[in-house]
C-alpha cells in the first residue's frame, strides 16, 4: 500500500515538470490544478513577475508602493526563473539575489531578533526619489583549501561584507548582520502541507530541533517551517514579509513600511501611501501560485552509479537530516496528491552547522550556527534555467562538493566521511545529488 | 572606519582544512563586515524603463562590472506614467530614458526633455530593417532593439489540425485559423495598440478593420500580454497575435512554437535617450555606449530575452530562435508610419472596444450568417448585395483620412477623457450598419 502511495505521488508531482525543458523545470505547476489554483497560477504568477511601481500610476494602478526602501523592484528579479539567487563574484560583488539580514543583540517582544534601530532588519540599499538608499553593501572571498582522500585539492570561498555609502550613520561594533541567498520558490506548497506532528517526528527521533516562531496572524509562537533558519511559520508569512522586506511592498499582515524612527524622509514617504499595498486577494494570489509551483521530478534514477550514491548518501547518514520522505496532508492545489509521500530531503528542523557556516546571529529558538536543512530536490537543475547555482544560505558554495564540504557541527561527521571516500565514491554520492 | 575581528576560520574544519589565502580586507567573522566611506559622492544613474527586470538587471550586472563607480537605479514605469515623470523640470531626476515606448521619444523631444547624443560608438547604427526608420533623425534619441509583431504557433497542434502556417494577416480571418486564435485585447495589453495598427497600417484602415472584426469571430480575447503566447507554448491554444520575444524566448526554452512573421508586418524600435536635465552626464552617456556597444546589445539574445538588437553587426552571433530583421524577404515587412502610430494608440483602443468587444455576440452572428450566405451565393446580383454587407459588417465609423490627421487622433489620447456623446454616436452608427447587413443577409435567405 505505501509503495502503491509513492508511486502515485511521483507520477503526479513530475507530472507537469517531465514536459517541460530543463530550463523550464521550476515554472511548471502540478498537473490537474484545482480551479482556484490554476487561476491563481496565471494571476499570481504575473503578480511574481510585475516591477512594482511608485505611485500614484495610471498604468499600473494595481501595482504601486513600491519603497520607501527597498532591494529589487520584483519578486522574480532574486528568485530567478524560480531558483536560487546568484552569488556575485568577488570582481563585481553586488548581491542582486541576495539581502542581508541586520538585527543587535538580544531579543524582541516576540522572541525575534531585534532590528537594527537605524536600518532596520533588513539593509535596503535602494530608496525612491528623495530616500536615501541605505548604503551599497559588496561581497568579498576567503579563499581556503581543503584536501580530500588521494591528495584532491578543493578550494572553498567565504563571502565577507563591506558597507559604503552608509546613509543613516555607522552600522555600529555590536550589529549582527546575515547574507541570506533567494530560495528557490517551487515544491513549497507540498512542505506547507506537512503536518506538525511529521516534522516533529524528527526532533522525537532526537534529529534536530524545532524552532517556534512568532505567528502575525494567530497572535501566537508556533513551528516554524520555512526561511533559512525555519524563522518563519507559514509561506503566507514568509511571501509577505518578502514583499515588505525587499520590495516595501505592505500587506494585511505587515501593514507599516519598513522605516525606523530614524529614517524622516522614508517615514514621510511611507506617509502618502494607501495601506496596504498588496491587497488581500493579491496576496492570496501570490501564496497560491507558489504553492502551485511543482517540483521537477527526479532522473535518471535506475543509473547504476546514481543508485551507489543513493545508497552512501544514506551510508553516510545523510540523510539523518535530509530526509528523504515526508508525508503531507491535504493538499488542495491537486487534491490526487493529499496524504501522498514526498521527497524533498528535508527534514524541516533546525541543525548546529558548526562554526564555519555560523552567522553569528540568534533568530527565535535558532543559536548562531544553527540552519534549517535545506531541501534538495531539483538540486541537479540549478543554473539550467538562467538561475543560479550556487549553494548555502549565503551562496558560496559553487559546486555541491564544496556545499558538503562546509557541512559541519551536527553534519560534520558526515562531510568528514565524504572526504574520506574514495574519489569514484564521491562522484557517485554527487550524480545521485544532480538527479535530485 | 570600522573593522570586527576575525573569527576562527580552519576552526570547523579542524587540521585538514587549511588557510591559503585572503583576497581582500579582513576576513569573515559571523557578524564581521567592512564599512567604506561614510557617504561617498551620490555614483547613481537614475533610469526610467519597462522593460522586465530579469533583462534590467543583466545590464545593470553587466555595466556595473564595467564601471563600478556607478550605482545603477532602475525606476520602473509603462509609458503614461514613465511621460508624466519625464514631462517634470528636470525629467523628475532621471538620467536616461530606456523603454519600448514608440509614441513617448519623439513627444518627450518635443517638449526638451532630452538632449542630443553624443555620435560616439554609434557607426553601427542605426540598422534599417526593410524601408522601416528606427532612430531619431535629429538624434535626441537612439534604437536600442526591435520587436517583430506576428503570429506565434504551436508546431504540435499546427499538425494535428492539419493546418498549415499562416502567411498573412488575411489568413487569420478564415474559420479554420480563427476558430484556433487568441488575441491580445489592447485595452489591456500594452504591446497590443501597436499590432493592431500594423495591421490597420499594412490592410489599410477600412479594410484592416473590417479584417480584425472578422478575425476575432471566433477567436479568444485575453487581457494580459504574455498570456496568448502562454497559452500557445502550453498547447491549450494553436495560434496567438503577440509581439516577438514572448515567442523566441519560450522557443529557446524548449516549448514546441515557432514565430510567424505574416506578411506586411513591422520590426517597431525601443529606444533609449539622455535626459536634458541629467546631472550626471558622463555617467549616463556610459550607460547608453553600453547598452549600444556589441557586448550591450548581445545582452538582449539571451534565452529568457529573445530581443532582437538595433545593430546588425550582433547577428553573427545570434541563436536559431532569433531571425535577422535585416535580412528579411521585402515582402515581410513596410514601411510603417511611426508619425502616424504614435498618435493612434487611444482610437485603436477605443475602436477595438466598440468595434469588437462590445456586443461581440452580435458580431459574431453576423460574421458566420454572411460566410453562410456567401457560400451559397451563386449570381451576381447576390454576390453584389453580399459584398456590400461585408463592407457594412466591418464598418468602422472613423474615415481614412480622420485616422491621420493629428488633430483628430490627438482628441483620444487620454484614454480617460472619452467624448461620450461621440461614442453613443459611433455606437449608433456601427449598430445601423450591422443592422443593414444582417438585413441584406436576410434577404437572400
Amino acid at each position: 500500500m505505501k509503495r502503491l502511495a509513492i508511486a502515485a505521488a511521483a507520477l503526479a508531482v513530475a507530472g507537469a515538470a517531465q514536459a517541460a525543458s530543463l530550463t523550464e523545470a521550476f515554472t511548471q505547476p502540478f498537473d490537474a490544478l484545482a480551479p482556484r489554483y490554476a487561476e491563481a497560477f496565471r494571476r499570481g504568477g504575473g503578480l511574481f513577475r510585475q516591477a512594482w511601481v511608485i505611485g500614484p500610476s495610471v498604468d499600473h494602478p494595481d501595482e504601486t508602493g513600491l519603497g520607501p526602501l527597498y532591494n529589487r523592484l520584483s519578486c522574480i528579479a532574486c528568485h530567478v526563473k524560480n531558483g536560487r539567487g546568484a552569488a556575485p563574484d568577488s570582481e563585481n560583488g553586488v548581491p542582486r539575489d541576495m539581502v542581508v539580514r541586520l538585527s543587535v543583540p538580544g531579543r524582541d517582544a516576540h522572541g525575534g531578533p531585534p532590528p537594527h534601530p537605524a536600518y532596520g532588519g533588513q539593509f535596503n540599499s535602494e530608496g525612491v526619489p528623495g530616500v536615501d538608499g541605505e548604503g551599497r553593501v559588496t561581497i568579498g572571498y576567503d579563499s581556503v583549501e581543503v584536501e580530500l582522500s588521494g591528495g584532491e585539492r578543493i578550494e572553498l570561498r567565504r563571502p565577507h561584507l563591506s558597507f559604503r555609502h552608509l546613509a543613516y550613520g555607522p552600522l555600529g561594533e555590536e550589529t549582527k548582520t546575515s547574507l541570506r541567498n533567494a530560495p528557490p520558490v517551487f515544491g513549497l506548497g507540498l512542505l506547507d502541507a506537512v503536518s506538525e506532528s511529521e516534522i516533529l517526528s524528527g526532533v522525537a527521533d532526537g534529529r534536530g530541533r524545532a524552532n517556534y516562531v512568532w505567528d502575525v496572524e494567530s497572535g501566537k509562537s508556533v513551528l516554524g517551517r520555512f526561511g533559512l533558519k525555519a524563522n518563519q511559520p507559514s509561506l503566507r508569512q514568509q511571501v509577505a514579509g518578502a514583499f515588505v522586506e525587499d520590495i516595501g511592498i505592505t500587506s494585511d499582515l505587515f501593514p507599516h513600511e519598513s522605516c525606523t524612527a530614524t529614517q524622516s524622509a522614508c517615514l514621510a514617504s511611507a506617509g502618502h501611501e494607501n495601506k496596504p499595498e498588496l491587497t488581500h486577494a493579491q496576496l492570496d494570489a501570490v501564496v497560491d501560485y507558489i504553492r502551485a509551483l511543482s517540483p521537477p521530478p527526479r532522473r535518471d534514477t535506475d543509473n547504476p552509479g546514481i543508485k551507489q550514491g543513493e545508497a552512501l548518501f544514506a551510508q553516510l547518514a545523510c540523510d539523518a537530516c535530509h530526509r528523504p520522505t515526508l508525508r503531507i496532508g491535504r493538499f488542495d492545489p491537486a487534491s490526487a496528491l493529499s496524504g501522498a509521500e514526498i521527497h524533498p530531503y528535508t527534514d524541516l528542523l533546525l541543525h548546529d552547522m558548526g562554526e564555519g557556516l555560523a552567522d553569528g546571529r540568534d533568530d527565535f529558538d535558532a543559536g548562531p550556527r544553527d540552519w534549517r536543512t535545506a531541501p534538495l530536490w531539483g538540486l541537479g537543475l540549478a543554473g539550467k534555467g538562467g538561475d543560479g547555482a550556487n549553494f548555502l544560505h549565503d551562496g558560496r558554495a559553487r559546486t555541491l562538493a564544496e556545499a558538503i564540504l562546509w557541512h559541519g557541527g551536527d553534519a560534520r561527521a558526515a562531510a568528514d566521511a565524504f572526504r574520506a571516500l574514495a574519489k569514484d565514491e564521491r562522484n557517485a554520492l554527487l550524480a545521485f545529488l544532480q538527479s535530485l | 572606519m570600522y573593522t570586527k575581528h576575525i573569527s576562527p576560520l580552519g576552526a570547523a574544519f579542524g587540521p585538514r582544512l587549511s588557510r591559503r589565502t585572503l583576497l581582500a580586507g579582513a576576513p569573515a567573522a559571523a557578524a564581521g563586515f567592512f564599512v567604506a566611506n561614510a557617504r561617498a559622492e551620490d555614483a547613481r544613474i537614475v533610469i526610467i524603463t519597462s522593460f522586465p527586470e530579469e533583462l534590467t538587471t543583466r545590464y545593470e550586472r553587466e555595466f556595473e562590472r564595467l564601471h563600478p563607480e556607478y550605482h545603477v537605479q532602475f525606476v520602473w514605469k509603462q509609458s503614461r506614467d514613465a511621460f508624466a515623470e519625464l514631462s517634470k523640470p528636470e525629467q523628475g531626476g532621471a538620467d536616461v530614458y530606456w523603454a519600448p515606448a514608440l509614441g513617448n521619444f519623439p513627444a518627450l523631444r518635443e517638449i526638451g526633455a532630452f538632449r542630443p547624443l553624443p555620435p560616439a560608438d554609434r557607426a553601427a547604427l542605426p540598422g534599417k530593417p526593410g524601408a522601416q526608420q528606427l532612430s531619431d533623425p535629429a538624434g535626441f534619441y537612439e534604437t536600442y532593439d526591435v520587436a517583430g509583431y506576428g503570429v506565434v504557433a504551436n508546431t504540435d497542434l499546427l499538425k494535428v489540425r492539419g493546418l498549415a502556417e499562416p502567411k498573412s494577416w488575411r489568413d487569420l480571418a478564415l474559420p479554420a485559423y480563427s476558430a484556433e486564435l487568441v488575441m491580445p485585447a489592447p485595452a489591456k495589453v500594452g504591446f497590443a495598440p501597436a499590432l493592431y495598427d500594423i495591421i490597420l497600417q499594412g490592410e489599410g484602415w477600412e479594410a484592416g478593420w473590417a479584417l480584425l472584426s472578422e478575425m476575432a469571430v471566433g477567436a479568444q480575447l485575453l487581457a494580459q500580454g504574455a498570456l496568448p503566447t502562454g497559452l500557445v507554448r502550453e498547447g491549450k491554444a494553436t495560434l496567438a497575435l503577440t509581439i516577438d520575444f514572448f515567442a523566441v524566448s519560450a522557443r529557446a526554452n524548449g516549448a514546441p512554437v515557432t514565430m510567424i512573421y505574416p506578411q506586411r508586418t513591422a520590426f517597431l524600435p525601443a529606444h533609449i535617450a539622455i535626459t536634458a536635465g541629467t546631472k550626471r552626464f558622463e555617467a549616463a552617456k556610459a550607460f547608453v555606449d553600453y547598452a549600444l556597444s556589441r557586448d550591450g546589445q548581445k545582452l538582449m539574445m539571451e534565452r529568457d530575452s529573445g530581443r532582437h538588437p538595433a545593430r546588425p553587426d550582433v547577428y553573427a552571433d545570434a541563436p536559431p530562435a532569433l531571425v535577422d530583421p535585416f535580412k528579411l524577404s521585402p515582402e515581410i515587412s513596410f514601411a510603417y508610419d511611426q508619425e502616424v502610430g504614435r498618435r493612434r494608440p487611444g482610437l485603436v483602443v477605443l475602436l477595438f472596444d466598440l468595434l469588437i468587444v462590445e456586443k461581440r455576440d452580435d458580431a459574431v452572428a453576423l460574421w458566420r450568417s454572411l460566410r453562410a450566405a456567401e457560400a451559397r451565393a451563386v449570381n451576381d446580383k447576390s454576390k453584389a448585395a453580399l459584398a456590400r454587407a461585408r463592407r457594412l459588417a466591418g464598418f468602422t465609423p472613423v474615415s481614412a483620412t480622420d485616422s491621420v490627421d493629428p488633430g483628430f487622433l490627438d482628441r483620444f489620447t487620454d484614454r480617460d477623457a472619452r467624448d461620450a456623446s461621440l461614442l453613443e454616436h459611433w455606437r449608433v452608427q456601427i449598430a445601423a450598419a450591422r443592422a443593414e447587413a444582417l438585413a441584406i443577409v436576410k434577404s437572400l435567405w
